[in-house]
């Protein structure tokens, strides 16, 4: 890769949220992935975030978006959770996100912008933008909104 | 997490005994002075009512209603065989009885982590998640236990009016 190249591409993560939909987040914001995670229920919680999990002593939710972007509870084919970092504030909070394969490393760059795709109609409220690879469009998740509890005022 | 639930998980960790009411595998923690008493749900006079209640215990000279709820604080229309004890809840202005399968006092206060703000739906009465063996359990209070059972009912009233 060329050095101008580096200035205006950047590598990510490309996640398969089931055997349908792939997302993807920056590559210092995918830092551990979990395979067969113990998941704990936690009652009347949306039911796109019905579990959560332990890791390194922290509580994390469990998001699993495909159930979002189906707009029902999920199937639980998942095996992977994938634990991601993002900013809240002055501080660096964690989150998980339940994964049905393992992440694949892209480079992306402006020159890739695209619209969201179309369908499902609701990607628009997970994601900041989006890229397109080869013929799919893929949005680039938005971590501290899906995780601050943006999903809830839908 | 917001400054109002910080400073109410911080008020939560100030009570070092908690009662664990366990309804449908769910369990819920209440702090142990807001446990009035513990009855057998043999006592529920069935045709003392109020609305979404499935009875009354007397005690002390007053009735107290009894709501059964499911383990995610639906109202179940009928008490189900498993559920033996009832548990009278009282903070001092809220008064009513909780149909619940078991009831145990913890012996050591649990550590109460934060409800991810992801997961708070609104008016969610779960004020912290408190790692117990190999579960979670869900920590409120009986004002937020019965603020839940005034939003049902206002809910079946409007579905009652349609």
């Amino acid at each position: 890769m060329s050095a101008d190249n580096s200035k205006e591409s950047a590598a990510a993560w490309m996640l398969a949220l089931d055997d349908q939909h792939r997302a993807v987040v920056g590559e210092r914001e995918l830092i551990h992935l979990v395979e067969r995670p113990t998941l704990l229920e936690v009652p009347l919680s949306p039911y796109y975030c019905r579990q959560a999990m332990l890791w390194n002593d922290l509580l994390l939710p469990a998001l699993d978006l495909a159930a979002w972007l189906h707009g029902q509870v999920g199937n639980g084919h998942q095996k992977l959770t994938g634990i991601v970092a993002y900013q809240s504030g002055q501080n660096v909070s964690y989150g998980a996100l339940l994964l049905a394969d393992i992440p694949e490393r892209v480079q992306i760059s402006d020159s890739q912008a695209c619209p969201l795709p179309e369908y499902p109609s609701n990607w628009d409220q997970l994601a900041i933008s989006c890229f397109r690879q080869g013929e799919k469009p893929i949005p680039i998740l938005d971590l501290p909104y899906l995780f601050g509890g943006g999903l809830l005022l839908h | 997490m917001n400054g109002p639930s910080r400073i109410a998980l911080a008020a939560l960790r100030q009570n070092r005994a908690f009662a664990k009411l366990i309804m449908d595998g769910c369990t819920w923690l209440l702090p142990h002075t807001e446990i009035g008493s513990l009855e057998s749900t043999l006592d529920i006079d069935h045709e003392v009512q109020v609305p979404h209640s499935i009875g009354a215990i007397a005690l002390g000279g007053e009735w107290w209603s009894v709501y059964c709820l499911s383990g995610e604080l639906q109202p179940l229309p009928q008490i189900p065989n498993s559920r033996r004890t009832c548990a009278l809840l009282d903070n001092g202005i809220d008064r009513f009885g909780l149909v619940c399968d078991q009831v145990e006092m913890l012996t050591e206060a649990p550590r109460l982590l934060a409800l991810p703000a992801c997961m708070g739906l609104p008016d969610s009465p779960i004020q912290a998640l408190a790692l117990l063996d190999d579960r979670l359990g869900c920590v409120t209070t009986a004002e937020h236990l019965a603020a839940r059972l005034a939003t049902l009912a206002a809910l079946a009233e409007n579905n009652d009016e349609r």
